[in-house]
């Protein structure tokens, strides 16, 4: 096992840099750089355009300056953001966090949602509550994330004007004030409580198309698992159907919807970026879009290296897991 | 034994022979949804091919005046309660005197009766044919004199019924259009990577012999071609079992490319390294410089002695790994963001977010395609096509992917929807299609611009939004009805 963990790894480190260089070589595909704008500013004159080349290390050839990054990369550095005029790292880190509150809420929403309903469905198969359900995971998987998102600031706005204030608030992700005090002299916990009151439709909207996808997956798990002989020997031997359904049944059936935890990750990524940026929520997406325009380098390979980073932990956890739980799976 | 005889012929007459199509086709049919979701594309389709005869308007018509104009109301009967044929009312623009804001009010003074099938702006019916003919409209339609928004108009005052139609186009068809690219690349890597792997191909053969590569007893049996300081190396020994299996030409482009590619990487590794150490300082350099030294200490000895050979499939298949790496949102967002900073014309955009949308998503697809690939390398026929002196690239395109085909089919109509959410997501944010072009993204992203208390003032603006969902969610059931027709476990 630990051999099996430590050769991963290593596998990861060629994945790493490739995916950093590939999009180290995207960002290179822009007209010009971030100084290239200064040039028609006339309050700039050459020499200083010359320096901030020098101190950008834009004169360079782009394989040196993926280098030099890459080195920063390793000691911990990020790099300068160009447009911020400060370090990449204190820019991303609340962006991160920010996003992780959504991404992380969504995955616990999933779960939380899609399991009951796959279990319920798979056990009423063909009744009406089965095939609601379905119709809704189709639905679900339909809508797509902004349109979705766009309906529930509709839905927000409506819900003020039926009611006179807000029921839940209309984008955004934290109130300027809360209770009269400002929102970050008022008490930790009520800070909490008020970016939770914000994410509850953004994560109702970024969990929907991964809900809608694991009720099915349940579903035909399920299903599957029910047929299976040793399900027929548990009622043979008379035990109950509770401890069947429970024990034997939902519990291998389980088993890979734990493990595709990892596999979520990319996806709701995506999904939780739409929702931002329609619903204001200031995470990575809004970042990226913003250094996009000024090709602000540096601030695109920090999140880009970040989340791909964050992406292959996911991946490696979510195959650990299906290992650990799942004794049959040998790792070779 | 007469019995079984009997029964087996019995059996035999009572039922026609299907092929595989013909009982999947069977099955296809009787999918609950599948004929829904078959008549509601077609219908799509169809009003996205007429978009110039069903929309009233040209694409790029503008009333600057009539920004975000409500849906133009259509009466059907008269003030005093009797049926007539539909007409509507004449817009037409005020300010509210106390809130400074744009009103649209009616003016029913006089009526403008809509006519079915009459002569309207002209335009080229798939793109040559010139036609004037239009499914609403009527005389006053053209001289401006009322207007007819039936689903309002956007920030530019277009008409957002004739935009849907021609966004239809856009978006109904680059959905398709990516799969098939996206196939085309995912085929070739995929069928490359499955049919020969586990075979090596060379990068780099060493000119001379390895220093520890010495026959152990200098009589022993070909220690010439071992101990000789050129003969001894990989070069040399390629060229021996070239010569011996008759494909020397191969060999020696092979050769040039390999030496080409590890001369360029070389040369690249060296800028690199020189432009890396003139711009570092203390620690960092030091180990800059054993880091750089290092790596091209061992290209030139491989160069000189040594060999290297990598599994295509290894190479491929790291290349998907790469590209699933990155989140598939942000790639696909930097990737046109990029690009989208070119001025071009529109046919060239929508040329680049196609091959966009192909190139980040090929990756599933080859990796699925390799699979099958194995499993069908394997099989007797592709081994009797060997046997029959089949070259690789006929045995691999003639016999192996067609027996894929049926996948291929449930995974582009899987694939479709994937596309089209992936366009309209783009085009939302601005990064993929551009105006004047519509697509139903683009179309979409007008309700969020205008500010986020302004979208209830103006609901019409979501409809392009409910075109999205339902084609993807068409397509989404005839995928699945294709994929319960088409799975050969489904044989009853």
């Amino acid at each position: 096992m630990t051999a099996y963990i430590l050769r991963r790894f290593l596998h990861l480190i060629p994945t790493f840099l490739g995916a950093t260089f590939l999009a180290f070589l995207v960002i290179q595909l822009a007209p010009g750089d971030f100084i290239t704008r200064l040039e028609l500013d006339p309050s700039y004159d050459r020499a200083q355009i010359e320096n901030f080349r020098r101190l950008f290390g834009l004169d360079q050839p782009f394989t040196v300056q993926y280098a030099k990054w890459l080195s920063g990369f390793m000691k911990g550095y990020l790099g300068l953001s160009l447009s911020y005029q400060t370090d990449v790292w204190h820019v991303l880190k609340p962006r991160i966090l920010n996003s992780m509150v959504l991404v992380i809420s969504s995955i616990v929403f999933i779960y939380v949602v899609s399991i009951p309903i796959g279990i319920y469905s798979a056990l009423r198969q063909y009744s009406w509550g089965d095939r609601f359900w379905t119709s809704f995971a189709f639905f679900g998987l339909a809508v797509p994330n902004f349109f979705f998102a766009l309906l529930m600031l509709y839905f927000a706005l409506w819900l003020k004007d039926t009611f006179g204030h807000e029921i839940f608030p209309i984008g955004g992700m934290r109130s300027l004030y809360i209770d009269g005090v400002d929102f970050f002299q008022a008490p930790k916990w009520r800070q909490w409580l008020d970016v939770m009151w914000h994410a509850v439709l953004p994560v109702i909207v970024a969990g929907t198309a991964g809900t809608a996808g694991l009720t099915r997956v349940m579903r035909t798990q399920m299903l599957e698992t029910k047929m299976q002989d040793y399900v027929r020997t548990a009622r043979a031997k008379g035990l109950a159907e509770r401890v069947v359904i429970y024990k034997h049944i939902l519990r291998n059936a389980v088993i890979p919807i734990i493990a595709s935890i990892g596999f979520l990750l990319p996806e709701l990524f995506g999904g939780a970026g739409f929702v931002e940026v329609v619903m204001a929520w200031p995470g990575l997406t809004p970042l990226i879009l913003d250094a996009i325009f000024s090709i602000d380098v540096y601030i695109l390979m920090g999140s880009i290296s970040i989340s791909v980073v964050l992406l292959m932990i996911g991946n490696l956890l979510s195959d650990l897991l299906l290992a650990w739980v799942d004794p049959r799976i040998r790792y070779s | 034994m007469s019995d079984i005889h009997d029964t087996n012929l019995r059996e035999g007459l009572g039922e026609r022979s299907q092929s595989y199509w013909q009982k999947a086709w069977m099955r296809f049919r009787r999918h609950p949804f599948a004929r829904w979701a078959s008549v509601v594309l077609l219908v799509l389709y169809s009003l996205a091919l007429f978009a110039d005869f069903v929309g009233p308007y040209p694409e790029a018509k503008s009333f600057r005046k009539l920004q975000f104009v409500p849906p133009t109301k259509v009466y059907f009967k008269t003030e005093d309660g009797r049926w007539t044929r539909p007409y509507v009312c004449k817009v037409e623009r005020s300010r509210n005197p106390r809130t400074f804001k744009l009103e649209f009010k009616e003016n029913c003074e006089e009526k403008y009766t809509i006519y079915f099938f009459v002569k309207g702006y002209p335009y080229k019916f798939l793109g040559f044919i010139p036609m004037d003919l239009h499914l609403l409209g009527g005389p006053w339609l053209v001289e401006e004199k009322a207007y007819l928004f039936l689903w309002g108009t956007d920030d530019f005052g277009r008409d957002m019924f004739s935009r849907i139609w021609f966004g239809a186009r856009i978006s109904l068809t680059i959905g398709i259009l990516a799969t098939l690219v996206a196939l085309l690349i995912g085929i070739t890597m995929g069928g490359i990577s499955g049919y020969y792997a586990g075979s090596r191909v060379h990068i780099v053969r060493g000119l001379f012999r390895p220093p520890q590569k010495r026959a152990a007893v200098p009589g022993e049996e070909g220690a010439a071609e071992k101990n000789g300081f050129f003969s001894g190396g990989a070069l040399a020994e390629g060229w021996r079992e070239a010569v011996h299996e008759r494909r020397v030409p191969i060999f020696l482009v092979g050769l040039v490319l390999q030496y080409a590619f590890w001369g360029a990487a070389t040369a690249v590794l060296y800028t690199t390294m020189q432009g890396f150490l003139s711009i570092s300082e203390g620690l960092e350099r030091y180990l800059a410089m054993i880091v750089f030294g290092g790596l091209l200490g061992i290209m030139v000895w491989m160069f000189l002695f040594g060999r290297l050979a990598v599994d295509v499939d290894d190479l491929i298949m790291r290349t998907t790994e790469i590209l699933a790496a990155i989140p598939g949102l942000f790639l696909l967002i930097i990737l046109s963001g990029m690009l989208a900073q070119y001025d071009m014309p529109s046919s060239t955009r929508f040329l680049l977010v196609l091959t966009i949308l192909a190139f980040v998503g090929w990756g599933g697809l080859a990796r699925n395609i390799r699979g099958f690939v194995l499993q069908l390398r394997e099989m007797e026929y592709a081994q009797a096509a060997k046997a029959l002196g089949a070259g690789d690239a006929r045995i691999l395109f003639r016999h192996i992917i067609p027996g894929t085909l049926g996948y291929l089919i449930v995974v582009a109509s899987l694939a479709i929807p994937g596309y089209i959410l992936a366009e309209s997501g783009l085009s939302f944010l601005g990064l993929g299609i551009q105006e004047p072009s519509s697509s139903w993204g683009l179309l979409l992203s007008k309700a969020q611009q205008i500010g986020i208390s302004a979208i209830k003032e103006r609901p019409w603006l979501f409809i392009p939004g409910f075109f999205i969902f339902v084609s993807i969610l068409t397509y989404n059931y005839l995928g699945d009805a294709l994929r319960d027709a088409l799975d050969p476990r489904a044989e009853h």
